[in-house]
């Protein structure tokens, strides 16, 4: 057989084959490793950003939340602004909104000049 | 290896020793056949071979986590940390409950140097820590668990003391944003996340499968009508100062429940801190004689079962006597009463005539398909079952038909009284948001005529009747009144002085049976009257101005139109800044 009687450089072709394949798996094999380990680490990364990110969004949810309380609102509108309940008066569909105004006498700054 | 292989003493293994010795002596065969260098050049080859295929294996197996990473493995490290319930929020997606990261603090003894200056810094650093737990911990020959539900603030502030031995692992803590705002609808969890009390309990399966998807749990609360409903129930509770008190809101066509408040409430951030009276939910769990709302069941039966009609006439002139009771009418009119007189009036006499020509068979027949006799039908756990009589005679057609000696909850009253205005059908309550295409079905209890004409009943007593306080601009509401006495165990009867008074109202009363309607109940337990009403504590008095302003809040949240004449909206006086209105 050619491959183990053929020399090259003084080697058996055989044997120059064999660890130029051993060369180019372990090569391969290392880059391999080598990328999956930094992808890993990347997506790992991306993952705890994204994660603590999703903690803080939760986090400011629930204090929105907390602070739009409707009777902390109530208590507060009412304490500082004199607000109330909407009282029917001030009820109005959109389409009579334009009937209203019409019935409604101009103010003095709606006056002309 | 020949000599030890040799030394084997079981026979059965005489193989593999010939099988080894064939092995170790092939080379000695092939140069005594003068053919060594191809035995030699052959074991090389194979020996070769297979170490090129293990190394081409393990190449494409590093090639295929590079180029297809698994992706199930990335999502199993995301969800550590993940969220153990899902969050709950409105039907308008308002965040009710949700899952935060916080920290469980732990102690390793080995590693702490200095225990007093741990004692010391971890006391001043978590004052309600106990100290006999915090001992315990230091003292113990392992690492231990010493407190939870460490917000980010706190553990950063102990993690900057910079304590050897003392470490944090997170968790999830389940965080009630809203405080004592729809507490007992929401409910609450155990430290270990299993639901206890309200959705939490009821929905607690389906919220942790809900976890899985990201995706938030759906209520069937409006947090609008929430919130309108606890301020007028607060505001009710703090000029009345009742034991306690219930409001409802349902969509009577679905049956779905829109609010739901008890009084007392309660912060289910801190279950433990609230008493067993402020934690029950008095809506679904506590039983109350209705009183005279349950004058629309009995008067919805006269008309279904054709015993009465509108016009029918019955004589309150004189006390009605029926089994051993002698019936009076609180307000005493005194005449003969038309059907609808007899419900405005809220007439015990005229309704226990009605009832006694109803008669206990179908009565109690009817009070059975409205579900008056089992728990309200709802997913919470805590729905109480009902006191009934244990005989429907006379006796109990005579109580019941007027709302004493039957003890219900307000959930079971909100269900059976949805049927009378629903178009007849008896629906099931939920808490639940449904689908907007959802078609709710359930068993017909009376005809749809029979809940048009209740319609109309019961609008005409908030026109003309004892509901009149109910009564709200430019929308059309119907209801009743009820004041059931209660029976207090050391008088050993009725109460004079202690009652339950309520108000059940519908809006809007007009339009056709397929028309969205709500139900509105307001109950107070044990009222006091004040100057404003004169004293009295009825449920005309106390609850249905309560209703009514609570109507008046939330129609426009629900889209039902107001019937207003725009002359006389415009017409009204300006007032001189918004706050004035209040």
């Amino acid at each position: 057989m050619i491959l183990f009687t053929r020399r090259v450089w003084g080697f058996r072709l055989i044997d120059v084959m064999g660890i130029g394949l051993l060369i180019a798996l372990i090569l391969s094999v290392y880059l391999a490793k080598t990328f999956a380990g930094r992808e890993r680490g990347e997506i790992a990364r991306v993952e705890g950003e994204i994660s603590v990110e999703h903690q803080r969004v939760r986090l400011l949810q629930a204090e929105v939340a907390h602070l739009e309380r409707p009777d902390r609102i109530a208590h507060l509108s009412s304490t500082y602004l004199g607000l109330g309940p909407v009282k029917f008066t001030h009820e109005i569909a959109p389409e009579a909104l334009s009937s209203v105004l019409s019935a409604t006498p101009p103010t003095s700054r709606e006056a002309p000049l | 290896m020949s000599f030890t292989l040799q030394s084997l003493p079981i026979p059965n293994w005489r193989w593999i020793r010939d099988l080894v010795w064939r092995i170790e002596h092939a080379f000695e065969r092939a140069r005594a056949a003068g053919r060594a260098e191809d035995d030699t050049r052959l074991r090389i080859f194979v020996v070769l071979a297979i170490f090129s295929v293990g190394f081409v294996v393990l190449a494409v197996g590093a090639a295929k986590m590079v180029i297809f990473p698994d992706v199930s493995r990335i999502e199993a490290v995301s969800r550590e940390g993940g969220l153990d319930r899902a969050d709950l929020v409105d039907r308008n997606g308002e965040v009710l409950a949700l899952d935060l990261e916080h920290y469980g603090l732990y102690l390793e003894p080995h590693d702490i140097w200095d225990i007093d200056e741990t004692r010391h810094a971890l006391r001043a650093a978590l004052p309600d820590l106990q100290a006999t737990r915090l001992d315990h911990a230091l003292n113990s020959k392992h690492r231990s668990f010493l407190v939870g539900g460490l917000t980010p603030t706190a553990k950063a502030q102990i993690h900057d003391l910079g304590l050897p031995g003392v470490s944090f692992e997170p968790e999830q803590k389940r965080i009630y944003p809203l405080g004592g705002t729809a507490a007992h609808v929401i409910g609450f969890t155990d430290t270990g996340g299993l639901g206890l009390e309200g959705a939490e309990a009821a929905f607690n399966d389906d919220i942790r499968k809900t976890a899985d998807s990201n995706t938030p749990f759906n209520l069937s609360i409006d947090l609008r009508v929430q919130a309108a409903l606890e301020d007028e129930l607060t505001k009710a509770a703090q000029e009345f100062h009742p034991l306690g008190a219930v409001g409802v809101v349902t969509n009577v066509r679905t049956g779905e429940v829109l609010g739901m408040a008890s009084w007392p409430s309660f912060d289910p951030n801190h279950p433990g801190q609230a008493t067993d009276d402020q934690k029950l939910n008095r809506a679904a769990s506590a039983v109350y004689e209705m009183g005279s709302t349950f004058k629309a069941f009995t008067v919805a039966i006269g008309l279904d079962t054709g015993v009465a009609t509108p016009e029918s006439t019955f004589d309150a002139r004189v006390p009605f006597h029926l089994g051993y009771r002698t019936i009076h009418d609180y307000h005493a009119a005194k005449k003969i009463l038309s059907l609808v007189e007899v419900f405005q009036h809220s007439s015990n006499i005229g309704t226990a005539r009605l009832a006694e020509q109803i008669g206990p068979k179908r009565l109690s027949q009817y009070f059975i398909a409205l579900g008056l006799t089992r728990p309200a039908k709802i997913e919470l756990k805590e729905s109480a079952m009902p006191l009934i009589p244990h005989k429907w005679d006379d006796d109990a057609v005579a109580s019941t038909s007027f709302g004493h000696g039957i003890d219900v909850s307000p959930l079971a009253l909100s269900r059976a009284m949805g049927a009378l205005l629903n178009g007849g059908t008896l629906v099931p309550l939920t808490i639940h948001k449904l689908p907007k295409d959802a078609k709710v079905v359930g068993p017909r209890v009376v005809a749809e005529k029979t809940s048009l004409q209740m319609l109309q009943i019961m609008r005409a007593n908030v026109t003309g009747g004892s509901g009149g306080k109910a009564d709200v601009p430019g929308l059309s509401v119907g209801g009743k009144t009820g004041t059931g006495e209660k029976y207090v165990k050391a008088l050993g009867g009725y109460s004079q002085t202690q009652q339950v008074s309520s108000f059940a109202a519908v809006f809007p009363t007009d339009g056709d049976a397929k028309t969205d309607r709500y139900f509105v109940l307001i109950l107070l337990d044990e009222p006091h009257g004040d100057s404003a009403t004169g004293g009295f504590s009825t449920g005309g008095w106390v609850a249905a101005p309560a209703a009514g302003r609570v109507i008046d809040r939330i129609s426009p949240f629900l889209h039902v139109q107001r019937q207003t004449n725009l002359a006389s909206l415009v017409s009204l006086p300006k007032p001189a800044n918004p706050g004035d209105e209040r």
